[in-house]
């Protein structure tokens, strides 16, 4: 049990300043709530990963129109002994390199590894202050299973960068945004 | 009360006096079981009452209780249908309010009500617009902006895809949350550790 002592007491027939705490309530207090957060606890964290649809948005009758230089985009295709990187700007390729795909592995490094190194090299977004990210379109055959998609996405998204925001705070975003090609 | 005394002649005129009755000789009199005194009475060696520290208990369980406080999450607490099994990935972020669409490996369901048939897009054998899933999406917008008519919608929608669905099903579930008005699309996925060393 628990006791407070304030040294000696009780004399002179006094009550005595030694008193024990009963810590049993409290014990059962502490048990109840450790089984009751047991119980109530999620052991599985669910999660998610952003993909875009790249729909333009409607035009602005009262603003003129400018001609840009299209950006550069990552088209990634996935074949099934490798994946294939080709950076285009609007139609004209720019850079095409290949990776070995390991067989029966859903975690792609050495993808990502590549990826990494290819944006530094391409990457049209890379100062901390811009806002936007770059694009990369993913290729897939249509029987390939959702879990091979996710680990393309999960290589995708694994080189991140600063992105500065208005309260003056920095983030870490991933370089690319996904969209699916369409064709 | 029986004993070796109980057989003997009491001539006094107690009325009960056959059944009380001074006590006579006892089994094991002799025997003197000072061992088990002093054991009981913890006089010279230890004593079987002792006293429990209940302290480190008690920080052992405070202890506990702080962190399964601190971990106690209820973003885990979404829905997930139970036919479905989620791919894993690392680099991911936390989950949002925002209409969830699930696809296992029957059925197309927004919010657990039925939006369309995964055999039938397979069976089509090409991407698709999948009309009753475009319809509640678009339902859902609107209501949405009925009950925000100055915000700006954001388009989010959280797709919870099986992970051995065909990529032809997920690029027409994804294609036509786009139509519906919902571009920015997540996939939601278990979390995994990221590898030491």
């Amino acid at each position: 049990m628990g006791g407070v002592d304030v040294g000696e007491g009780g004399g002179g027939g006094r009550r005595a300043t030694n008193a024990d705490i009963n810590m049993i309530p409290f014990i059962d207090l502490l048990m109840v709530t450790i089984s009751f957060l047991l119980i109530t606890a999620v052991w599985v964290t669910f999660s998610r990963m952003n993909a875009n649809a790249q729909i333009p948005g409607p035009p602005n009758p009262d603003k003129e129109v400018e001609p840009q230089t299209p950006e550069k985009i990552l088209h990634l295709h996935i074949h099934e002994s490798n994946f294939n990187l080709v950076w285009k700007q609007g139609s004209t390729v720019v850079s095409e390199s290949t990776v070995g795909k390991p067989q029966g592995d859903v975690i792609y490094s050495e993808l990502a590894k590549k990826l990494g190194e290819e944006w530094k090299v391409h990457g049209g977004h890379q100062d901390k202050s811009d806002k936007k990210i770059d694009q990369a379109v993913l290729h897939a055959d249509n029987r390939m299973p959702f879990k091979e998609v996710i680990s393309v996405l999960d290589a995708l998204y694994d080189t991140q960068r600063d992105m500065a925001f208005p309260d003056g705070s920095t983030k870490k975003v991933p370089v690319f945004n996904m969209t699916f090609s369409v064709r | 009360m029986s004993g070796v005394g109980a057989t003997r002649q009491h001539k006094h005129n107690d009325p009960h006096a056959h059944v009380i009755h001074q006590p006579g000789r006892r089994l094991m009199h002799a025997v003197p079981l000072h061992f088990v005194w002093r054991k009981v009475a913890g006089h010279g060696n230890r004593g079987v009452n002792a006293n429990l520290n209940l302290t480190a208990f008690i920080d052992f369980l405070i202890t506990i209780v702080v962190f399964l406080l601190m971990s106690f999450s209820a973003s885990g607490e979404i829905g997930v249908d139970k036919n479905i099994v989620l791919p894993q990935a690392e680099n991911v972020e936390s989950v949002i309010e925002a209409p969830m669409v699930a696809v296992n490996g029957n059925q197309v369901l927004v919010d657990g009500q039925l939006a369309g048939s995964v055999r039938a897009i397979e069976d089509m054998g090409r991407m698709q617009k999948i009309d009753e899933l475009f319809d509640l999406l678009k339902r859902k917008r609107e209501l949405w902006k009925s009950f925000h008519p100055n915000k700006p919608f954001p388009g989010v929608a959280i797709l919870q895809v099986d992970e051995n669905v065909p990529s032809l099903v997920v690029k027409s579930v994804f294609q036509t949350a786009a139509y519906a008005g919902y571009p920015n699309i997540s996939f939601m996925v278990k979390k995994r550790g990221k590898p030491t060393g």
